[in-house]
């Protein structure tokens, strides 16, 4: 952890309520957190709690209906699209629960890809794409179509697209979801290992078992937060 | 975006081949009716091109070359009075009746011209040569017409009737036919005259070549005096006689309109077909916004797709025009395929594509990015 460093996500008051016809939802009430830099965080909470609605705001793809988000700096609760487009390429990276791999390319396009959007060079991005495979033992399979794959490979995929190009934070939605136990927490070991003093990690889950990952947790129900503490067991055991 | 909008369109081939063969199919109709249609004003026409000439005497109140009345001779010698006309050739052309070898009657055109080195009538020729139609009552006719003609594959020295006058076939063209499809019949100008019975030196049309086109004007101005005859440019006449037939007979109302509708069905088709693409792509175009890519970005997807729809599919259809205007012309259409023809036709093909990639377009401006999360 570095607390003295700027957070990389920091939230005031954030509200949204989602509107249906007349129909009116108040999803988060008057959240407020900060997101710091080499941490690890886990965002718990039962179903329908908001916490996807949060981490979809945490990191750009929401507006908030009232209150402040700046993501990197960037105040993002009131900027257009484009902005908020543009902070996120530079600084998020996201992990799915459905993966979210483009069908139609390979696994090494599917990260190069990212990387060519993010403005680099293609031949670079290909050799930058074919090494963060290779770091996530998938150098065997970079020719092969996410159909191709098993879903622990998929989603070793998918933690190398979001590290294309380096992001300041990845967000993961159930990464493990979609995954048999064990596969589960070998995509959460790879999570963790990508945590550097200037990246930080949020990722979202209701399994508790995920828990010996975290350096923090933060539990949300009914749209608040409702506890926010650091967690210190079990990573090392997790894993090695 | 380039890369993953190709790469996504490959993918699903079963869409792909429906797609190109919806942009193919609209672009080929595209091509042959406007080429239809320009091969209707050309074969309307053609005969006042063939005959050249600067300026046309024409009977006052003529609207179309086809409705011919007789000049006299006179008109002839005013007009090579002038000192700016080089010469004045007559033209001698209309409808006559035909019997054919079995006895039906019909009509065709007779066409008559006196001959110019550089304007050689008819043109076109497969078999024999003009000079042979200078020999008495001797006639041309097209290859397209002989079944019409009930004239067998042979038809140098068949014979059938022409105004209750014996004729024979002394030379055969290829490709020559009327915006009516009535045959054409080319012989000398003297065996014109005695099949129409028209009187020596006089003529239907007298095509007037002038010294210095400049003096058309003022050519014009002076012939304006005479009342029953008026002088018109060969471009003014020929665009006249192509309103007539082409617009005025509501031919060109037809072609267009098929044409439109071709565009139309070929628009939805592929509207339809890239709006379904998009919808199902619409995971991957979330992905991609939430990745940081940008609405116009994302508008790329779509426009590289619907431009590779477009090239690839508008060139299948041209290569398919290109067949159809081949197996047309054994048949006598004309489908015109020349730089004007095709730019149309490129431009309706860009357009239909455009047109349905708006549904699509629309979809992915509204794409939400938060979608991936849910």
């Amino acid at each position: 952890m570095s607390g003295g460093a700027a957070p990389l996500v920091q939230a005031r008051n954030v509200q949204k309520t989602f509107k249906s016809g007349r129909l009116e939802t108040q999803v988060l009430h008057d959240v407020s957190l900060q997101l710091r830099p080499g941490e690890f965080t886990l965002l718990m909470g039962p179903s329908g709690s908001g916490k996807t609605t949060l981490l979809s705001i945490l990191s750009g793809l929401l507006r908030p209906s009232s209150g402040q988000v700046e993501l990197c700096g960037v105040d993002i609760s009131t900027a257009q699209d484009a902005v908020s487009a543009r902070v996120r390429r530079r600084h998020v990276g996201f992990v799915f629960q459905s993966y979210h791999l483009f069908p139609a390319l390979n696994a090494l396009d599917n990260v190069a890809e990212v990387l060519v959007l993010k403005g680099i060079d293609r031949m670079q991005a290909r050799a930058h794409a074919g090494s963060m495979l290779q770091r996530m033992g998938l150098g065997a399979r970079l020719q092969h179509l996410p159909s191709e794959l098993s879903g622990g490979e998929r989603q070793r995929v998918a933690i190398a697209r979001a590290l294309a190009g380096n992001p300041s934070l990845i967000v993961g939605d159930e990464p493990t979801g979609a995954l048999d136990k064990n596969t589960g927490l070998s995509v959460m070991g790879a999570l963790r290992e990508q945590l550097t003093p200037q990246r930080g990690v949020l990722i979202v889950t209701h399994d508790p078992r995920l828990k010996q990952f975290a350096d923090r947790v933060l539990e949300i129900e009914d749209g608040r937060i409702v506890a926010d503490y650091a967690h210190t067991a079990g990573v090392n055991e997790a894993y090695h | 975006m380039r890369r993953i909008a190709l790469h996504s369109l490959l993918f699903d081939r079963g869409k792909l081949a429906a797609a190109l063969l919806g942009v193919a199919l609209a672009t080929t109709l595209a091509f042959v009716q406007i080429g239809l249609y320009r091969g209707f004003e050309v074969s309307s026409s053609t005969v006042i091109e063939h005959h050249g000439g600067d300026l046309w005497a024409i009977p006052t109140g003529l609207e179309v070359l086809d409705n011919a009345e007789t000049l006299s001779v006179s008109v002839r010698n005013l007009l090579a009075s002038h000192p700016c006309v080089r010469d004045v050739r007559a033209l001698v052309y209309g409808f006559v009746f035909i019997r054919k070898p079995n006895g039906t009657r019909d009509n065709a055109l007779v066409v008559g011209a006196e001959p110019r080195a550089e304007h050689v009538m008819p043109w076109a020729l497969v078999e024999g040569n003009a000079q042979d139609l200078a020999h008495p009552l001797r006639v041309s006719v097209d290859r397209t017409d002989l079944a019409k003609l009930q004239l067998d594959n042979a038809p140098i020295g068949a014979t059938f009737e022409v105004n209750n006058q014996r004729v024979t076939v002394a030379a055969v063209t290829q490709g020559i036919r009327s915006f009516t499809l009535m045959p054409y019949l080319f012989t000398s100008i003297t065996n014109a005259r005695r099949l129409m019975g028209v009187v020596e030196g006089h003529a239907h049309f007298f095509a007037v070549g002038l010294h210095q086109p400049q003096c058309a004007a003022e050519v014009q101005r002076w012939m304006a005096q005479q009342h029953d005859v008026r002088l018109v440019t060969r471009a003014d006449w020929m665009k006249k006689t192509e309103a007539y037939w082409v617009g005025g007979s509501g031919a060109g109302l037809v072609l267009a309109f098929t044409a439109i509708l071709g565009l139309i069905v070929g628009a939805v088709i592929v509207g339809q077909t890239l709006y379904s693409m998009t919808k199902e792509h619409l995971p991957e175009l979330a992905t991609l916004k939430a990745l940081g890519a940008t609405p116009w970005e994302l508008a790329g997807f779509v426009l590289w797709q619907v431009s590779l729809l477009a090239v690839v599919g508008g060139g299948i259809g041209l290569a398919i025009a290109y067949i159809l205007r081949s197996v047309m012309a054994r048949t006598g259409l004309n489908v015109m395929l020349e730089p004007g023809t095709l730019s149309l036709g490129i431009f309706a093909a860009v357009l239909m594509c455009a047109v349905a990639s708006i549904a699509s377009l629309r979809t992915v401006f509204k794409v939400e990015a938060a979608t991936v999360l849910r």
